[in-house]
């Protein structure tokens, strides 16, 4: 078993979200709120948080949240690499790691996006990745990148189209039902969402999660300290984050039976070869779909299903809460729920743990946070409430 | 970033002299792509640029509709496509000209010849790839 295994613990979170461009506060200043929220939650002291950890190149470098939260030493302030949404699950991970180590012990792992402060994120993304041959092809946004992907998994690869719209439903379905969700109390039309216009084949706008102002925080503590806060831990029971050779930053030279997944079969074999637990175990899934086609690869990878078996898996009525077998993004999703590059899906995984979701899957105690898709560095998380 | 600048310069230079020249190991013959300096394979650092004919089958594409930042010297819409090169295992990004909306199919033959795309001020030599007739 990895020394991860139930060794930490997320005690506590804290999330505020805005409709693209109307965040009241710039990017730091949200970002304070979503900690200091986090550390309420915990019932936590926020000038003793020790450590802060990142991803997807955020702009907020930890020595200058200090002021604002009364910090009182800073002792671990790291970020994972990559410019997509790829490290989020990591950044779990590398807060275990500073915890277990010793090197921090309440550290937390945050995510900022405001555009009057950041400008977009798709172009920070590409910021991050383009080069001379991807602006020749006119390969410009994230959304283009994974059209490429998908298609080849479509037509080489023979999964059926059909098969990302029951996911896009689920999302909606999950987000209509849900306060804190940006689709709250609308039903999904299906009619506009086939005729939506396209974006980048074979993605239409429905196909593609977008941009929402704010921040996420997550406090994690050893698990012995969790069990002492305000609310129930929330364990980190496995994480896994990188790249096996023949995937990457290869300009489209990715070997070519990795070329359509979204990058996680590394990642997966890892995960579940660490923790013990295989994809039987998982009880609710939260999926980063940056776009439609991309989540359908994640849960291929995931080993919730095959090439062969993707359509009788990935149905509306298996993928939503409370009835479905692998009910996934029950808060709504990067499509429903909001896009702060991600972190609402992490969010959601806790909150489901906690009993605390819009969409309760019953009993659930193990879940799945797999990260965003397709980037060259990925990264997946699994959590339990209780540690098997 | 400079066209002239990086492991990948003899490419760009060769697109500029009318000519898709690509890297190879001189060692083990491994095609090295992205371009670099040292192969992965067998270590060696001698690399060797080989001029490939501009031919070669569809792996992938799309046809962007949308707006992006980066694309205004394109008319709408216009269809990216990853192609792999004939007679050696590199593929390319590139265009594909697209005038009657077919889609394309993976495996398809084409051919290409050398163009460029207009990017804010410069214009980044470009292969444009189209169906063989
Ligand atoms: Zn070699």
């Amino acid at each position: 078993m990895t020394p991860l295994y139930g060794s930490t613990a997320v005690a506590g979170i804290g999330v505020r979200q805005y409709k693209r461009g109307t965040s009241p506060l710039p990017e730091r200043g949200v970002l304070t709120q979503a900690v200091i929220d986090a550390c309420a939650d915990a019932g936590f002291d926020p000038a003793d948080v020790d450590g802060f950890v990142s991803y997807g190149d955020d702009h907020n470098e930890p020595v200058r949240l200090m002021s604002d939260l009364g910090t009182r030493e800073l002792k671990w302030s790291s970020m994972v690499w990559g410019g997509g949404g790829g490290g989020i699950a990591g950044a779990f991970g590398l807060a275990a790691a500073a915890i277990i180590s010793g090197q921090a012990s309440a550290v937390i792992v945050f995510r900022a996006l405001v555009e009057g402060s950041s400008g977009r994120l798709s172009a920070a993304v590409m910021a991050h990745h383009l080069n001379d041959h991807m602006l020749a092809a006119g390969i410009v946004a994230p959304a283009q990148v994974c059209a490429i992907r998908a298609n080849r998994m479509y037509e080489h690869h023979g999964v059926s189209r059909a098969v990302a719209e029951e996911l896009v439903r689920a999302s909606y379905y999950h987000g209509s039902r849900n306060p804190d969700a940006v689709a709250y109390g609308r039903e999904l039309d299906l009619d506009a969402m086939r005729n939506s216009r396209w974006i980048a084949e074979p993605f239409r706008l429905f196909d593609c999660s977008r941009e929402n102002d704010g921040a996420g925080a997550f406090l994690m503590v050893s698990a012995e300290r969790a069990r002492d806060l305000k609310k129930p831990p929330v364990y980190l029971l496995g994480c896994a984050n990188g790249a096996e050779k023949g995937w990457g930053d290869l300009l489209e030279n990715d070997d070519e039976a990795l070329y359509p997944t979204a990058g996680f079969r590394p990642i997966a074999r890892r995960l579940y070869a660490d923790t013990g637990l295989s994809p039987a175990d998982i009880d609710v899934v939260q999926l980063y779909e940056n776009f439609s086609a991309q989540g359908v690869a994640s849960l291929i990878d995931h080993g919730f299903c095959t090439y062969e078996n993707v359509a009788e898996v990935i149905r509306f009525d298996n993928l939503i809460a409370p009835t479905g077998k692998l009910p996934a993004n029950t808060g709504g999703g990067n499509f429903a729920q909001g896009f702060i590059h991600g972190i609402g899906t992490a969010i959601e995984a806790v909150k489901q743990l906690r009993g605390e979701s819009a969409n309760p899957v019953p009993d659930a105690k193990i879940g799945l946070l797999a990260g965003g898709p397709g980037a060259p560095t990925v990264s997946s998380a699994i959590f339990g409430n209780i540690v098997p | 970033m400079l066209l002239i600048d990086g492991a990948d310069a003899p490419y760009w230079n060769g697109l500029a002299d009318g000519a898709l020249m690509l890297p190879r190991c001189e060692a083990c013959g491994t095609w090295l792509w992205p371009a670099s300096d040292r192969c992965g394979s067998c270590g060696s650092i001698q690399v060797a640029w080989i001029e490939r004919a501009m031919t070669g089958t569809i792996f992938s594409w799309t046809r962007t509709w949308h707006r992006f930042g980066f694309t205004e010297a394109l008319d709408l819409p216009f269809v990216s496509i990853v192609a792999t090169v004939d007679d050696c295992d590199i593929r390319l990004l590139g265009r594909l000209d697209d005038p009657d909306q077919l889609d394309p199919q993976i495996g398809e033959a084409i051919s290409g010849r050398i163009g460029s795309t207009r990017v804010e001020n410069r214009d980044i030599p470009t292969i444009i790839w189209s169906r063989n007739a």
